[in-house]
């Protein structure tokens, strides 16, 4: 039979010779891999020889160990993330590895900073991407755009032609879709070369006014980019680029942008499972925030429903308008934060009315009227059933209570708040921006370098009591 | 491999002096012991399994096999070797989940027994995410930790390397008891109803509430265990009226019975006084139950003695002049210990013999006089083994009997001696507000630390 075994049975013992050392295991165990890998293939030779392998017996050990139980023993710390990564390429394990490396499912009242992630050139972070798919993250800084995988470590940097990226959206697994307020178009890049593949302009044969508009804001869905575009004279829109032909296939609410309920829209999300298309913008100035909430529908480019602050809503809530709006894409849920009273609010989308608000309550005393405060900076991102709010350079999380295993039904009451970071976290500078992905959670600030990378772990992170008091962290 | 060759292998072993010596592979390294050994940890484990279910000669465990060593030591000795320092903690429990002998690994690292409380070092800071502080603290016999700050309850294993965290709907917890590693009760002065939540899937599994007569809400102001029963002191929301309810831990916490219910009428200052803690004496079958008052005309209170079954009162103390600022009683000392509010002295009282109008005896300084001060407020006083723990402010009394001789005479007076426990280093810091045993350890927290400091019997592994 050549060698080949191919019904050794699951409980057969094999042993293996890597570098030297000799490994004893069952075919099993090598199989957990899947049929793919090397290991797999190494188990179907029969004979009583063990299998030698020109590898590094140290880290082998570890991958072994993996293999047993499932998870990473202790020694692995030896070796670095990427050296671990690139043998259990070799041996054609990387998905157990990377199930074992990821970060446990995030959970805001037990999370701390695990790490900052900094480009090394330019590192003020002007706008990133989180991408849940693959846990890697986009991030634009000055006129560059580097990529760091699931492990973070660093993938890719391109210099494009802009000398400053306002936004910066994965659209595909190799292409960034780029836009700046310096110059005009959406521009798409290819990271695995660095070079520009393709820009879209908005232009209308119709009108000579549209010319040299700039993109704010960049959305994807499956099949389409969204992009919102505006010109000098307020002018905007949004078009929708069809992911495989690149071509614009619809223009979607275009505005005069003479108002502030007329603005271009700054933030986009589209939500595939409703086929509806969220934009909002919100200005802030002398006399407070300012801003609208408007969904389209992209196949009859209509507005399906919108409301626009301050004007509309609760009169009790007159004069404590909106400051940073987010959409839960798995609860498909509305949430938004007062700026007045730093309150946060959720409303379904599947029953949007006039005020679909549900405004919730602030239970803990002690943090009650913390929010109260003017001309604070807010940052709002719902990500696993939890709202991370960046109010200042203060982080805090709104999770929900279970009760008896089953989630309460929605009221103003289901929610708890709760501080994330310490006070000497919140001192580092005002919150830009929050988005999770791949159970992380990246945080910018205004004017400092690099991202945040926030974690739950079950580690305990116990220190030595050595040195006095609670200087640990 | 056949059955006739496992057989006539069988029989190879037989005819050797040593039958009793077992050979196992364990991923490539062969491991001799003898049977005893393997079957030690009882006749259904892993180990005896081993033995009895392999047709091979030399059993195969596809397992990691330097582990393997360090068990299979701890099957022979009861303890880890000493290079099992080299290996991380939850390496080997992990692994010793697989085997099947976690219990023993907790037996051999954080035993009750191994508890020294002339051997504690300030050795551990665990840290706590957020900004609240922890409000109570619980722990298990064998050391697992449960900390709440703010509405959250962190659980650390008994190692203390891992950690859980749940959302409560309280917003703070005032009181919490670890029913279980997995199970706690907790309850709140401003929260109705004492839950028992379970820490693992972060859910509430019960409710237990006691229907006042104001049908007012019921909030929790302290909670007692025994071995079979849960006790917990409720008071109604309005504030006039309060009890003792008695639930059975072995009978899914049925309400077993009502102790001592209070309705407040007029201007009975000592019946409006909730007990704020309870704590089973189980040498002599009663529930010591304490609670006090401060007004304008000082601290006042009373330490009750409760005979669960009858449901009367068998001893009761009214602390008028100089009252605790908190009480412990010690099953072993047979003794109860409360720190006095206005000097800050420790004070025993014998259990063996109370009776007198003032059955306090000042462990400390007893000239002290008692005046307006409140030397003793915010003080702890907790009893372990044959020591008592005394906090204040940002310090640790730690109270030992001194035994003189065996002819101990009726009359004769106990003799305790303070120490102050750790080093110059130690010393200080902010205050002490709670103080917890479990393992070969001891828990404390302090005023705004987000953390709990941890002090090991055993030299830190």
């Amino acid at each position: 039979m050549n060698g080949l075994n191919p019904a050794a049975a699951a409980g057969d013992r094999i042993k293996l010779n890597v570098g030297g050392k000799l490994f004893e295991t069952t075919v099993s165990t090598l199989r957990s891999g899947g049929p793919d890998c090397l290991l797999y293939a190494l188990s179907n030779r029969s004979g009583h020889d063990p299998v030698f392998i020109d590898r590094d017996p140290e880290i082998f050990s570890v991958l072994l160990s993996l293999l047993r139980s499932n998870r990473l023993p202790s020694t692995a710390k030896r070796f670095s993330n990427q050296e671990l990564i690139d043998e259990a390429l070799y041996f054609g394990i990387e998905s157990q590895l990377r199930s074992s490396l990821a970060p446990s499912r995030i959970n805001g009242i037990d999370a701390s900073l695990f790490t900052t992630v900094k480009p090394s050139s330019d590192a003020v972070v002007s706008d990133f991407n989180a991408v849940e798919s693959d846990g890697s993250l986009w991030a634009a800084h000055g006129g560059q755009i580097t990529v760091y995988d699931w492990n973070l470590s660093h993938t890719a940097t391109s210099r494009t032609h802009f000398d400053f990226i306002n936004s910066v959206r994965r659209i595909q697994s190799d292409i960034a879709a780029i836009g700046s307020l310096q110059g005009s178009g959406l521009h798409f890049y290819n990271m695995a070369n660095g070079r520009r593949v393709h820009s879209i302009d908005w232009v209308d044969p119709s009108d000579v006014r549209i010319y040299k508009a700039r993109v704010h804001a960049i959305s994807d869905s499956i099949d389409s980019v969204f992009a919102s575009y505006d010109c000098y004279h307020g002018e905007n829109c949004v078009l929708m680029i069809d992911k495989s032909t690149m071509e614009i296939s619809s223009e979607i609410g275009r505005m005069p942008g003479n108002s502030a309920k007329y603005m271009v829209p700054t933030k986009l999300t589209c939500i595939s499972d409703l086929g509806l298309l969220v934009g909002s913008s919100i200005t802030s100035g002398a006399f407070g925030y300012s801003g609208y909430i408007r969904l389209w529908d992209p196949r009859t480019r209509d507005v399906v429903w919108e409301t626009f602050e301050p004007g509309s809503g609760r009169s009790s809530r007159f004069g404590d308008s909106l400051a940073d709006v987010d959409v839960d894409l798995d609860e498909l849920a509305l949430f938004k934060i007062c700026s007045k009273s730093g309150d946060l609010a959720m409303a379904d989308l599947r029953k949007l009315t006039d005020d679909p608000w549900l405004y919730l309550k602030e239970k803990n005393s002690s943090l009650r009227g913390v929010g109260r405060k003017d001309g604070r900076s807010f940052a709002i991102h719902r990500y696993r059933k939890q709202a991370f709010v960046g109010r200042d350079g203060e982080l805090e999380v709104w999770s929900r209570v279970e009760e008896n295993g089953v989630e309460m039904i929605v009221d103003e009451e289901m929610y708890r708040r709760n501080y994330m970071d310490k006070v000497e976290d919140s001192e580092r500078g005002v919150i830009k921006k929050i988005e999770g992905g791949g159970d992380r959670l990246f945080v910018t600030r205004e004017d400092v370098e690099g991202i945040e990378v926030w974690q739950s772990c079950y580690n305990s992170g116990i220190a030595s009591a050595s040195s006095r008091g609670c200087s640990l962290w | 491999m056949p059955r006739s060759e496992a057989s006539k292998n069988g029989a190879h072993h037989d005819s050797n002096f040593s039958s009793n010596v077992v050979t196992i592979d364990v991923g490539g390294q062969l491991f001799q012991t003898t049977k005893q050994t393997l079957s030690s940890v009882g006749s259904k484990s892993f180990f005896s399994n081993i033995i009895s279910d392999s047709n091979a000669a030399v059993p195969f465990i596809d397992r990691d096999p330097d582990l393997f060593s360090l068990f299979l030591s701890l099957l022979r000795t009861g303890s880890l070797p000493s290079n099992a320092k080299s290996f991380d903690m939850q390496d080997l429990i992990f692994e010793s989940r697989f085997y099947g002998i976690e219990d023993l690994l907790i037996a051999s690292q954080s035993n009750p027994d191994q508890f020294d409380a002339f051997n504690l070092d300030r050795s551990l800071i665990l840290p706590l995410n957020g900004r609240d502080s922890p409000s109570a603290i619980a722990t298990t016999p064998y050391g697992e930790l449960h900390v709440a700050h703010g509405s959250k309850i962190t659980s650390f294993d008994w190692s203390l390397r891992r950690k859980s965290t749940i959302l409560t709907q309280f917003m703070a917890v005032d009181s919490l008891l670890a029913l279980s590693p997995a199970l706690a009760a907790a309850g709140a002065t401003d929260f109705s109803g004492l839950q028992i939540l379970d820490l693992d899937k972060g859910t509430v599994t019960e409710t237990l509430n006691w229907e006042n007569v104001t049908r007012s809400g019921s909030t929790v102001q302290a909670i007692g265990a025994s071995d079979e029963h849960l006790f917990t002191s409720f008071e109604s929301s309005r504030r006039n009226s309060n009890c003792i309810m008695v639930y059975s831990r072995r009978d899914d916490l049925r309400p077993v019975a009502t102790i001592g219910h209070y309705e407040i009428f007029g201007a009975d200052l000592d019946s409006a006084i909730p007990s704020t803690k309870l704590q089973w004496i189980s040498s002599h079958n009663l529930l010591m139950a304490s609670g006090s008052h401060s007004g304008p005309s000082g601290v006042s209170g009373n330490i009750k003695f409760w005979d669960i079954r009858s449901g009367n009162v068998v001893w009761e103390v009214k602390e008028k002049l100089d009252c605790f600022a908190d009480a412990t009683a010690s099953d072993v000392l047979s003794s109860m210990f409360k720190v006095g509010v206005s000097t800050g002295e420790v004070f025993m009282a014998d259990l063996r013999n109370l009776g007198g109008v003032d059955p306090w005896f000042c462990l400390g300084d007893g000239r002290k006089v008692v005046n307006g001060k409140k030397e003793g407020l915010g003080c702890r006083v907790e009893s372990h083994g044959r020591q008592v723990f005394c906090s204040k402010g940002g310090d640790v009394q730690l109270w030992s009997e001194v035994l003189i001789d065996s002819r101990k005479t009726e009359g004769d007076e106990r003799v305790f001696r303070k120490n102050l426990m750790g080093r110059v280093k130690d010393l200080g810091g902010n205050r002490i507000e709670k103080l917890c045993f479990g393992g070969n350890k001891m828990f404390l927290t302090r005023k705004d630390e987000q953390c709990v400091e941890v002090w090991n019997s055993v030299k830190s592994y």
